[in-house]
């Protein structure tokens, strides 16, 4: 091949052959899609949670526009029905929600992380794992199913003032539901620990309980911190265990009162699942409230995970 | 020396082991606690559902004497001889149990939604484009990229729609809005070529509808476990094994009727369910001969049930009256517990994963292709990485809000059809599609790729024959978990507005749709007679949950099978 | 990212660097015209300098050989040479490498276009999970090369010392081989079709001794068609297949190149001697 030849040859521009354009174009369609969807989702739960105050203003009787927010932002009274979208009834038994499930979550699923990191043989870990899996597949309607018809009555026999539908069964199914995923991520962090630091721990003469809590636990704290943020973040967004074993009946609870959990509650995924099974006309003010409770649903579980994505990044340990 | 040693260790000191045995104790007891604790509701579940306690006595005895002990006894013999083949074994086993539940759900598609001639008419629409484009390649492959694509686009588009197709009403449509398209406004409504489906599918004389699906159904998936077993046996062998696959597929058609099963879910059972666990084996038994005693295990549980149920048959001793029976997976909802069934559901389940399939896998593999292979490190690409992982933390009901603005108040389409129930968890399940292509992509080796670059191989060229080939399995995996993730949703339904109850299925999929979850909570929020409560829902639940057990199991399965490979 | 200086590299060596040409050596008595001529040529990895002002004339159908010790910008020099190091975002090159007269980093060069030019054999056999028969004819199908491609593989396969091995076998698996056929395989799929110059990255460093010198053999023979370039850290092995022999030391510079005979029994440069001597690296 002579030199001009060979210069030819070389200069083919392969990049921008037809089936190399089609396909990038294509991929990156695709991931573009994405952004699309982020866009759309933005803008919808924008467009109609602002329909929603500038409507219910005049018609909850509030002077002015922006009242609507405060009124929604601030309110304790969740009554769609008489006018009253005080979403933190709402909040309330979302809260609840959270804190009772990662009050089960969080230590299990930081102990199982442990164990499975620190103590099980490879052979138990691959039994444990794909269980755990499976577990977190598990729908989430039947959890809800589980907690009322299993649950409820069970902790009644314990507890007699339980009602039907409440908050401690519904915590405790989330809490259930929740704990691969803390396990699972805050394994990764715990497992991608390198060795060295354990062996210098033993070198000092510490024993394993020593090196797994004063070592691995808080040198993967920031994985473990992350997990724990996207757990809470999945359970005040879980919805039908919750509909189905908190009840339907919105109130304003004191979050720190044990005794509230005994009582049925309304948390915001429920309240949304409420409105459009019940009397949603398209266009309609109940209708208009499922937008504005799910535009603060998507706002606070937005916030959750990118906090989680902070901490896991920015305070990552380099090794 | 005895004193001296003594010593040392008591200068050594001891240190004490009870607080670490305690931790570790408390750290299992916190990774059992959620496992067993549904593992415990599950049983329960499964008692209220199938009521074993209600059967004959006797009828547990024969199956615990023709099923039970020959299994366990069967199991530790081959246990004991060689692991491996007690793996196998086990492995065989779960593939017969998923491949025929998968083979039920088969069954449903041919008989109430799609119509075997239908089927065929599809099949050979692709068929005939397919073999065009292979043709084109086989002809001149250096034939331009553009020629063989508008070739093989022309040809798929002729075969499934004929002229003008969806392109006329399209034209047509455009003309209406006063674009000037010559013969606009007739191209919506004329149909100057048929298409191959409207050709077959308007034969007069169609063969009979099992033998359609012994062609389209059998003869591929034969085709698939004939090559699979005698892989390395040449032509002829390949051959023989694949018409002897089909010939099972073709004679359950002809001896289904004679044991009261009609033809079309006999000849779909055969093919789907019996003919791939048999390749496995026959696999096993023929290309891995230390593990053939491991097929003893499926075997002792296909024959004990088969013996155990023709004595209690024969003798007359009554099994449990389960919940979940005939009548409740092939009836329709219905006000009195005893006759309520879950049909609709479970079709309308299949349906939706169907749909989520077709529209979710290829974008999200595209997505993951794109950012893993093509993404410059820019701006654009960490936004849209973050985005991504954001997505996926996005709750469940709010993806169901997204489908309700969107496709039924903003694009005006009717409320809870396939289409859009498909087009919501697609949406759903995108984020986790697209997370776990990616792991999938980044463990296929750098050297492989380096490979493919060095001998001047276009990023296409690389991706097409390198990365996807050795990411497949992976990204197969991560559909499967994806998709169970979605036919478990339920609140998104809720959303678009999904009907609880319905009692058929839809054959088309702008028609309405309800699904297996959403009928479980239909049921436990109907505050009706309590048989609903502690019977009918019970049983739903156990159909739902073992469904995804599967899909998660197999899933499983073919991940630690090919992570072992690398 | 690369960069390319337009300016042409002046001739002027500084301090170290000598390019000895073949003229007092028993080489052909008229110097080939060098397929491969680098000029000045500069690689950094971000801040880091990973090659220095190298210039070289790499001749025609002969093994040029590279060594020097690990670190020494040896494999970076090889992978300019296909324009592999473009996939490394962080790379960046700067001065003239030629091959037969063109810039291989002028804006106009394709670098995908360029490796089908010339081939690469890699430290770690690599064959793809396919067939043997597909591995070898990887490069013509995606090339679109005309011909028969049975009767090339055949030949590939003849020429890497691997068909009577393999001719029965060419529907089974490649990565079934043992470390040395997968070797002599991605050989076969390299020369396949046919390329200007051969790239080996130490390609016998992951062999046993047997499988070794039949790759060493098999390097030897293909010099008698192909123009060869191989990275290897193993000397005797530069000094009994090279016809000529590279050194580079550490901070990517070129110290001695010139046939491999004198630089091995007589090289330049003291600290050339000490490092084929084994005082250090």
């Amino acid at each position: 091949m002579s030199g001009d030849d060979l210069e030819a040859a070389l200069t083919t521009r392969t990049q921008n052959a037809p089936s190399e354009l089609l396909s990038r174009s294509f991929f990156f369609l695709c991931a573009a899609l994405s952004i699309v969807t982020t866009i759309g989702l933005i803008a919808l739960l924008a467009t109609e949670a602002a329909k929603f105050f500038t409507f219910s203003a005049p018609l909850v009787g509030v002077d002015g526009a922006t009242a609507g927010i405060v009124e929604f932002l601030t309110g304790t009274n969740w009554d769609p029905t008489n006018g009253s979208f005080g979403v933190l009834a709402l909040v309330s038994a979302t809260l609840m929600v959270m804190i009772g499930s990662s009050i089960i979550a969080l230590p299990l699923g930081l102990g199982t992380a442990t164990y499975l990191s620190e103590y099980a043989s490879p052979r138990l870990r691959s039994v444990l794992k794909p269980a755990l899996e499976i577990l977190a597949g598990i729908p989430t309607v039947v959890y809800g199913f589980f907690a009322v018809i299993y649950i409820t009555p069970a902790l009644g026999t314990v507890l007699p003032g339980l009602s039907k539908f409440n908050m401690l069964s519904a915590c405790v199914v989330v809490g259930i539901m929740i704990i691969p995923m803390v396990a699972s991520i805050s394994e990764d962090a715990m497992s991608a620990v390198p060795d060295e630091l354990r062996q210098a721990g033993y070198g000092m003469g510490a024993t394993k309980l020593e090196v797994s809590t004063g070592v691995v636990v808080p040198a993967a704290l920031s994985g473990i911190f992350s997990s724990f943020i996207l757990a809470l973040s999945r359970a005040i967004g879980e919805t039908m265990a919750v509909t189905i074993a908190a009840g339907s009946t919105a109130r304003f609870l004191n979050i720190i009162d044990p005794g509230a959990y005994t009582e049925s509650a309304l948390p915001m995924t429920a309240a949304m699942v409420k409105l459009v099974k019940g009397d949603v006309t398209g266009g309609g003010l109940a209708y208009r409230s499922v937008f504005a409770i799910g535009a603060t649903l998507f706002v606070i579980t937005l916030v959750m995970n990118i906090v989680s994505d902070v901490i896991a990044h920015r305070f990552k340990e380099e090794y | 020396m005895a004193a001296d040693t003594s010593d040392v260790t008591a200068g050594f000191g001891q240190v004490s082991r009870t607080a670490g045995r305690v931790f570790r104790a408390l750290l299992l007891a916190a990774t059992l606690f959620g496992i067993v604790f549904v593992t415990i509701l599950l049983l329960y579940v499964a008692n209220d559902a199938i009521q074993p306690l209600t059967a004959d006595p006797g009828w547990h005895l024969t199956f615990f004497l023709t099923l039970v002990v020959p299994t366990a006894g069967v199991g530790a013999f081959v246990y004991r001889r060689s692991q491996a083949a007690f793996q196998t074994g086990m492995l065989a086993l779960g593939f017969v149990a998923v491949a025929l539940l998968f083979s039920g759900g088969a069954a449903m598609l041919f008989i109430d939604i799609v119509r075997p001639l239908t089927w065929l008419a599809v099949v050979v629409a692709l068929a005939v484009p397919a073999a065009i484009a292979v043709g084109v390649t086989a002809y001149d492959q250096r034939l331009p990229f553009l020629a063989r694509f508008g070739v093989t686009t022309a040809a798929f588009y002729l075969s499934l729609f004929g002229l003008p197709g969806p392109l006329g009403t399209v034209a047509s449509w455009l003309s209406q809005l006063g674009l000037p398209i010559p013969l606009g406004a007739t191209l919506g409504s004329v149909r100057l070529v048929p298409s191959v489906v409207d050709v077959v599918s308007g034969v007069p004389v169609a063969p009979a509808p099992w033998l359609m699906l012994v062609a389209t159904v059998g003869g591929p998936i034969g085709v698939v476990a004939g090559h699979a077993v005698a892989r390395d046996r040449g032509r002829r062998a390949r051959v023989a094994a694949s018409s002897a696959f089909l010939a099972v597929v073709a004679v359950a058609g002809v001896v289904g009727p004679a044991v009261g099963v009609t033809p079309v879910p006999a000849v779909v059972v055969a093919a789907v369910g019996v003919v791939p666990p048999a390749a496995y084996a026959a696999d096993v038994a023929v290309n891995a001969p230390r593990e053939r005693v491991g097929l003893a295990v499926p075997a002792t549980v296909i024959v004990g049930s088969l013996v155990g149920a023709g004595i209690v048959s024969v003798v007359g001793l009554a099994g449990p009256q389960s919940w979940v029976d005939w009548a409740f997976l092939t009836s329709a909802h219905s006000t009195n517990a005893e006759s309520a069934g879950f049909y609709p559901s479970i079709g309308g389940s299949i349906l939706l994963m169907l749909s989520v399939a077709v529209l979710a896998f290829p974008v999200g593999v595209g997505a993951a292709i794109y950012l893993e292979e093509y993404a410059p490190d820019n701006w654009l690409t960490r936004v849209i990485d973050v985005n991504i992982s954001n997505l996926a933390g996005v709750p469940s009901v709010v993806y169901g809000l997204l489908g309700f603005g969107l496709f039924v108040t903003h694009l005006n389409r009717p409320a809870g059809t396939v289409l859009i129930g498909g087009a919501t968890l697609g949406l759903l399940i995108l984020p986790i599609i697209i997370i776990s292509a990616r792991e999938a992509i980044r463990s296929v080796p750098e050297a492989q790729r380096a490979a493919s670059d060095g001998m001047g191989a276009t990023k296409w060229q690389t991706v097409r024959n390198v990365v996807l080939p050795r990411s497949f399995s992976g990204i197969l995996t991560g559909t499967i978990l994806a998709l169970g993730r979605a036919i478990g949703e339920t609140a998104p339904l809720i959303m678009i507005g999904a009907p609880t109850i319905k009692f058929s299925l839809p054959t088309q999929v702008s028609e309405t749709v309800t699904a297996m979850p959403l009928q479980v909570y239909a049921w436990s929020s109907l505050y009706a007679t309590p048989d609903f409560y502690t019977k009918v829902v019970p049983a739903g639940v156990v159909v739902l949950v073992t469904v995804l057990l599967a899909m998660n199991s197999v899933a499983i399965v073919l991940r630690n099978k090919y992570q072992s490979h690398d | 990212m690369t960069e390319n200086t337009a300016e042409t590299a002046d001739e002027s060596s500084d301090g170290g660097v000598t390019a000895t040409t073949g003229a007092a050596t028993t080489t052909p008595t008229t110097p080939p015209e060098p397929v491969i001529r680098a000029r000045d040529l500069d690689v950094f990895y971000g801040s880091e300098r990973a090659l220095e002002s190298v210039d070289i004339d790499i001749p025609e159908q002969q093994v040029t050989a590279i060594i020097g010790p690990s670190g020494c910008g040896k494999s970076t020099f090889l992978r300019c040479i296909n324009r592999m190091n473009d996939r490394i975002d962080a790379a960046r090159i700067d001065g003239d490498l030629t091959l037969r007269g063109t810039n291989v980093y002028d804006a106009a060069v394709d670098p995908v276009a360029l490796r089908r030019r010339v081939g690469m054999v890699f430290q770690e056999p690599n064959p793809f999970p396919k067939s043997i028969y597909d591995n070898v004819a990887y490069g013509l199908e995606i090339q679109d090369v005309e011909g028969d491609h049975d009767e090339i593989v055949e030949q590939s396969l003849r020429r890497a010392a691997l068909w009577d091995e393999v001719s029965h076998q060419l529907d089974s698996s490649g990565v079934a081989l043992s470390g040395g056929q997968q070797q002599r395989l991605c050989i076969a799929r390299a020369i396949a079709p046919d390329p200007e110059v051969l790239l080996m990255d130490e390609p016998a460093s992951a062999l046993d001794p047997v499988a070794t010198s039949q790759v060493e053999d098999l390097i030897e023979e293909l010099a008698e068609e192909y123009t060869v370039v191989i990275v290897t850290h193993n000397m005797q092995q530069a000094a009994r297949i090279s016809d000529k022999t590279a050194v580079f030391l550490t901070g990517g510079k070129l110290v001695e190149f010139g046939d491999t005979d004198q630089i091995f029994e007589n090289p330049e440069h003291q600290r050339v001697e000490e490092y084929i001597t084994g005082k250090f690296g």
